[in-house]
């Protein structure tokens, strides 16, 4: 059925349905099912959801995730969820390729050659919300090779919490979805740790920016500790 | 008589030709794509015996329905806040027809919140009605890039107009109110002159008005 690939289905019905789905599948399930089942549920309920994120394909969920203005998981008693959340199940939903998550990782508006580190990514909060998808829907050397490269951006993004906005940076909410089990709501799939990929030679050693000045350092302190005991021996 | 006609829409003599003629070209076309829809749906029937599942023929869409797409606004459910409308006597039972609230043009229904409004908007029904299929067209790589593109220049050049300094603030604030301040004068003057006498709407004044001595 050729009409399958090219369309899909304007809300969540399809997605929803436990035992008809046919769609995408990731690790061997439903994608939906990488939220938890209270949170999809008001996900689901929210005005957000059914005005905004009804009829998106992966080119004007762009549009709705330009405008977003923070990230976060649920808010208030009632668990609100916020518009970020609204639209990564909305990527779940979509299931899109990996190239296309790359545009929405790494875009430019410079012509390729002229692409580097400082201007990849322009939009911050869709780079936040790639990377969230990236992380609870692809593999892990995949998302180590592609999530570590974004620990160079320090650009700010506001973070809702359960009562209130706090700070935090692109750095380190990417490191929050590679250490932490538990972020925007959603409890994270266990990953195995970066060390045993190494072990398994998946993954090179990962090369921090810092470890030069860590040395420095190390070696200063190893000068002290010289000087120190010199001194004692005098 | 030179143009007789047969009953069957042929013209000319002959003892034969009152027989009508098959345009073959069109017929053969027409059995051709009898057959390669069969043949694609026994393939479908095939494949998806294959996986184990059971094949079901998709229902038929009219030829003008169109894709579903994404809203491309906000909706606008503030529009009529403040404002009076009379609806018909029997408008508050039910949602059918026009009444109080969130109507809806092509379905002729009516709603009493936005969030019924919006679902209707969502639904099956709402989607056959607008002849759309409820069904999103995939966008691939190149699209997404283009969105992208286009969404990085429209910010430009919001930001572009922005001005930070004050005084320039101020004072494009004052042009600002300058404007609407005639718009409004403009349309007063309109209002005046369609009044009969050309004196517009004399305010009718009473002695002492409303209070009780």
């Amino acid at each position: 059925m050729a009409k399958g690939d090219a369309f899909h289905k304007a809300d969540a019905s399809a997605l929803l349905d436990d035992r008809g789905y046919s769609g995408a599948l990731i690790r061997g399930q439903n994608p939906a099912l990488l939220f938890e089942k209270g949170v999809r549920e008001r996900i689901t309920d929210s005005y957000y959801w059914k005005e905004q994120c009804f009829g998106l394909n992966a080119a004007t969920l762009c549009d709705r995730a330009v405008e977003l203005k923070f990230i976060g998981g649920t808010t208030g008693i009632m668990g609100k969820p916020t518009p970020f959340l609204c639209l990564a199940f909305k990527l779940l939903q979509l299931v899109p390729e990996k190239e296309i998550l790359l545009e929405y990782l790494n875009f430019s508006a410079h012509s390729p050659e002229d692409v580097d580190t400082d201007n990849a990514g322009e939009f911050k909060y869709l780079r936040a919300l790639a990377a969230f998808y990236i992380r609870l829907a692809w593999e892990p050397v995949d998302i180590y090779k592609t999530l570590e490269p974004l620990l160079l951006d320090r650009r700010k993004l506001k973070r809702r919490t359960k009562d209130g906005f706090t700070l935090t940076y692109v750095d380190q909410f990417v490191d929050d979805l590679l250490t932490k089990d538990r972020v925007c709501a959603t409890s994270l799939w266990k990953m195995p740790p970066r060390s045993l990929l190494e072990d398994l030679d998946l993954l090179e050693p990962r090369e921090s920016l810092l470890q030069e000045e860590i040395e420095a350092l190390d070696e200063e302190g190893d000068d002290d500790v010289q000087i120190v005991g010199s001194e004692g021996d005098d | 008589m030179s143009n007789k006609k047969g009953a069957y829409g042929t013209s000319g003599g002959g003892d034969t030709s009152f027989r009508k003629t098959w345009d073959r070209d069109e017929y053969a076309a027409r059995a051709e794509e009898r057959e390669r829809k069969h043949k694609e749906e026994s393939k479908a029937r095939y494949e998806a015996a294959l996986e184990g599942k059971k094949y079901h023929r998709r229902a038929s869409t009219p030829p003008d329905a169109r894709e579903t797409e994404a809203r491309s606004s906000r909706l606008d459910v503030a529009s009529m806040v403040g404002k009076t409308m009379l609806v018909p006597a029997g408008a508050g039972i039910g949602k059918r027809g026009k009444g109080a609230g969130f109507y809806c043009e092509a379905c002729d229904l009516t709603f009493k919140d936005n969030i019924q409004y919006v679902e209707h908007l969502n639904s099956r029904q709402h989607l056959v009605a607008t002849g759309q299929t409820g069904e999103v067209k995939r966008a691939g790589v190149e699209e997404v890039r283009a969105r992208l593109l286009w969404l990085k220049r429209k910010r430009d050049e919001e930001t572009k107009e922005v001005v930070i300094d004050l005084d320039a603030r101020l004072e494009m604030n004052r042009e600002r109110e300058e404007r609407e301040r005639e718009e409004r004068r403009r349309k007063r003057n309109e209002k005046r002159r369609k009044t009969k006498d050309g004196l517009g709407h004399q305010e009718v004044k009473i002695e002492n008005d409303g209070i009780i001595c």
